[in-house]
């Protein structure tokens, strides 16, 4: 391996150690950008049924979230056009102020919408004007019927994972207190909008189904096409279980924090083991164990000739799983906890310091569960320049998978890494959580073995690549 | 001519309604999709990381190849609002020096212009220090929609990158203007005819501002005789600085663009007259109407649907106001509603004229927003919606039964290049919203199950 194209090859852990003491700096090139706070708050709200945004800005932003979030939603969730409503700021807005114009609107969101919620966003310029939207909400809450909420989402007052987190807390102001538990019954918690690409249906009809094998039920997925009264009477499940423990985390300690409400800390479902701790998470302390275990029994017997295709090509294999948009890099660290699992040595590509920093609650649960992958990071990820970086990488890739036996590629199959390839994108449909999961993820890698000796597309390369 | 504008059309300007949920996106994007459209460049988003996605989304709306064209982003955040994001913008624009690329533009946001980041002063003092050309455009998004956002970019391009006049004239030469402020969502299809309709026509095309610019075609603006502006969304202050620093004549102005029948004669028989090729145009003309004459009846035209139809047209003013004769003279279609989501000076008066030419009475919404459409289309009921695929959602709860998506957004895949104007494009406009139709009788579920 030429190590001048290394940036980073060492166990996770210490690269945490690296990022946290500031020796690797967290800090995306310029031509990588997340979405910002407000995209992400967004997101989150446009999860909630019957729920009229009142976006407190230009026209650029809310078209922009409607474009990506309302669209998707109408097209493969089934779900009715709704607004995605702004204020509209010009020139003049910015110099006096748009408070009064802000409470008009939400009047008038009422008026033309007649929701059940109302949710007012602050933008950059609202934010930097200093219009005081949650005092807004206060006086606008008196003149229309529908609740209304405030999040101050400014794109410049933080990352992205500080979008979901505050639209979460603010939404737990529709919460009533916790009073007569509902025995049995669960909150899925940190979905939004969703499912997403990355979040697809199938991962959470998988996740329904696991929920009511053990005889549980599910009072609301939030904020994933949520009802406002399912987030109202959120506060009584017995518990709440993550969708992902990433993005339910926060919102499971705060509900955790405030109400009381016990939060199952599993990752998530990949493989038998992550699933059954899945299962047995939210079952034990409803007292569903025995319940539990016998599903986990029959399902684990069901699964029986996938999960020994999977031991027989992960066995004595380096699955090198390489993190893009799909998997991201909570799913591939699961992944490589599943391919250590059935008996492969994990190599985790590419988990850039960045987001080591946004997601560090997440890893550092996977590290306290034991899992300390292998990671690698190239010098192709903090290139300049997408496409430049792209090209980059792959050659890296190419380079990392010739230097070791019997590699197994588990990621995008944008990469061509010359070993055989799993394709784990999320856009496949195909679900990869629990035992459902289990039958997908076995399918894959055979056909990823089976296919192997094939050559690679040269217009995929050349579109990609430009070699 | 007797105009009826102060009953038809009633405006909806922004202002009568606080509450929008609005079409366009803003000033930023649309200054970003025609800085983009030279090639080669580098587009540098002076703002917080989120607006990068409206950069990333000219990017797409260009046809912006990611090998060659670039974008950066100084992903501003609280410190740089409170303290000012001078010295990251400088330090980024040095950082790109790693790369290739002859330009760069600077485009800024909300922030960045409300804290009174002076990007012109370090775009200024950088320069030296690099070897590309760096062109400050101040195009937050609240100074306007998309449209004016390209007009802003319009205006830097003429001012930092075309050579001041005057030049010798190449005689028949022109610059396009504004072809991507186009719903069309392949709108590369029209440029490309409207190309090869001057060459037919024997003129010579100077720059396209923009698409596939090359930097030095900007270099032979002075030297062009006319200009076209290709939309009525954008385009037209920068005709008219053209016609003001250079004296490049404007033509085909006032005249809808190049949709259906009649507006294309009427559209290349001005070209012809202009560039001395009446005969041509008039060829171009009489095989363009016998192609299409002949593929309706070789390939069969639907018709049974369209007749006396009741419909609305809700698009931007570029496809929409073009598309209003076309479809009552071509198609035999009765527009009921007019929804224009944007139009530049001097669109709704273009209008108005093809309204009362055709002897329609149609409501007339301008600036409209979704909730204005969706409220119109509940009220009146048309039969038939040309539009996108937001009025293909909204009326899946009321009892249209022809949503036709035609104009952005539309979630359809399309590989090629499909032009609505001219001939070819009349054809394309046709066979969508035929197929759009058939899928009306389509079965959506199965009375039995096969045996077999």
């Amino acid at each position: 391996m030429d190590e001048s194209r290394i940036a980073f090859h060492g166990p996770l852990s210490q690269l945490v150690h690296k990022v946290e003491t500031g020796e690797m700096v967290p800090k995306l090139q310029a031509s990588h950008a997340p979405p910002c706070k407000f995209w992400t708050a967004f997101q989150v709200i446009n999860g909630i049924r019957h729920m009229a945004p009142v976006i407190h800005g230009p026209k650029g932003c809310t078209y922009s979230v409607g474009a990506s979030y309302k669209m998707r939603g109408c097209e493969y969730r089934g779900v009715p056009l709704e607004p995605t409503s702004c204020t509209a700021q010009n020139e003049a807005d910015v110099v006096y102020g748009g408070e009064g114009k802000l409470l008009e609107a939400v009047k008038e969101a009422q008026h033309r919408y007649n929701p059940e919620l109302i949710v007012i966003l602050s933008c950059c310029c609202s934010g930097i004007t200093g219009d005081d939207v949650e005092k807004v909400a206060q006086m606008a809450a008196e003149e229309v019927e529908a609740r209304v909420l405030a999040i101050r989402s400014e794109g410049f007052g933080g990352d992205f994972r500080s979008g979901y987190e505050d639209a979460f807390r603010v939404i737990m102001q529709l919460m009533e207190p916790r009073r007569e538990v509902m025995k049995g019954v669960i909150n899925i918690i940190g979905a939004r909008e969703g499912p997403t690409y990355t979040e697809w249906t199938e991962d959470l009809d998988e996740i329904k189904r696991l929920v009511h094998g053990v005889g549980a039920h599910i009072n609301g997925v939030l904020c994933g096409g949520c009802t406002v009264e399912e987030i109202r009477r959120a506060a009584n499940a017995e518990m709440n279980a993550s969708w992902c423990y990433d993005w339910g985390q926060k919102l499971g300690d705060l509900m955790e924090e405030r109400f009381g409400l016990p939060y199952a800390r599993t990752g998530q479902p990949y493989g038998l083991r992550a699933t059954e701790e899945w299962i047995l998470g939210m079952a034990i302390p409803m007292g569903l164990e025995k319940q539990a275990r016998e599903f986990i029994r029959t399902e684990t017997a069901a699964v029986a000739r996938e999960t020994g295709i999977l031991r027989r090509c992960f066995e004595g294999k380096t699955a090198l799983i390489e993190i893009s948009d799909f998997p991201g890099p909570i799913r591939a660290l699961s992944m490589a906890r599943m391919a250590k699992e059935f008996g492969a040595h994990p190599v985790v590509i590419n988990l850039h310091p960045y987001t080591v920093k946004e997601r560090l609650p997440s890893i550092k649960f996977f590290l306290q569960q034991g899992e300390d992958p292998e990671v690698i990071l190239t010098q192709g990820l903090f290139a300049l320049g997408t496409f430049n970086a792209s090209a980059d990488t792959q050659g890296d890739v190419e380079m990392i998978a010739a230097d070791y036996d019997n590699a197994l590629y588990l990621g995008s199959p944008a990469r061509q890494p010359g070993v055989p390839q799993m394709n784990l994108t999320t856009q496949t449909g195909y679900p990869q959580y629990g035992y459902v999961g289990i039958r997908n993820m076995a399918r894959l890698v055979q056909s990823g073995l089976q296919h192997a000796a094939r050559p690679r597309s040269p217009l995929f390369r050349k579109v990609l690549y430009g070699d | 001519m007797e105009t009826k504008t102060d009953q038809r059309i009633a405006p909806q300007p922004d202002n009568q309604s606080k509450c929008h949920d609005p079409y366009l996106r803003c000033a930023l994007y649309g200054a970003s999709a025609a800085c983009l459209g030279i090639t080669g460049c580098c587009v540098l988003s002076h703002s917080p990381q989120g607006c990068y996605q409206l950069v990333e989304a000219a990017f797409g709306w260009q046809d912006a190849d990611y090998t060659e064209t670039l974008t950066l982003c100084t992903k501003l955040c609280e410190a740089e609002i409170v303290h000012g994001g001078e010295d990251l913008l400088a330090r980024t624009i040095r950082e790109a020096a790693q790369l290739t690329f002859p330009l760069m533009f600077v485009v800024t946001a909300c922030g960045p212009e409300i804290v009174g980041d002076d990007i012109v002063a370090v775009c200024e003092e950088v320069a030296p220090e690099v070897d590309f050309q760096i062109v400050p455009v101040q195009c937050a998004g609240f100074r306007g929609d998309q449209n004016q956002g390209a007009d802003i970019a319009f205006d830097a391009i003429l001012k930092h990158l075309v050579p001041p006049g005057p030049a010798p004239r190449v005689p028949r030469s022109l610059v396009l203007v504004a072809p991507h402020a186009n719903a069309n969502p392949t709108w590369m299809g029209d440029l490309a005819w409207v190309k090869e309709v001057l060459q037919r026509l024997g003129a010579t095309v100077a720059c396209t501002l923009t698409h596939d610019t090359a930097p030095a075609d900007l270099a032979r603006i002075p030297t062009a005789e006319g200009c076209l502006v290709l939309s009525h969304d954008a385009g037209q202050k920068a005709a008219d600085t053209l016609s003001r620093e250079y004296g490049l004549e404007q033509w085909c102005r006032g005249l809808p663009l190049p949709i259906g029948f009649a507006n294309t004669r009427a559209w290349l028989t001005e070209l012809g007259q202009r560039l001395g090729a009446e005969q041509e145009a008039a060829r171009l003309i009489a095989a363009g109407e016998k192609q299409v004459i002949e593929a309706g009846r070789r390939k069969g035209l639907e018709q049974s649907a369209m007749h006396r139809a009741p419909t609305a047209i809700v698009a931007d003013a570029t496809v929409g106001i073009p598309l209003v004769r076309m479809v009552t003279e071509d198609l035999e279609m009765i527009p009921t509603l007019v929804c224009l989501r944007s139009g530049q000076v001097g669109a709704p008066e273009l209008l108005e004229r093809e309204l009362a030419e055709l002897d329609l009475q149609p409501r007339v919404i301008l600036n409209a927003d979704v909730f204005q459409v969706k409220a119109a289309l509940a009220e009146l009921r048309p039969q038939m919606v040309l539009g996108s695929n937001l009025e293909y959602h909204a009326v899946a709860e009321m009892d249209i039964p022809y949503p036709f998506r035609l104009v952005n957004p539309i979630n359809q895949f399309r590989l090629t290049d499909r032009a609505y104007w001219g001939y070819t494009g009349m054809l394309n406009l046709i066979e969508y919203m035929q197929n759009d139709w058939l899928q009306r009788w389509r079965s959506k579920g199965r009375r039995y199950h096969a045996r077999w």
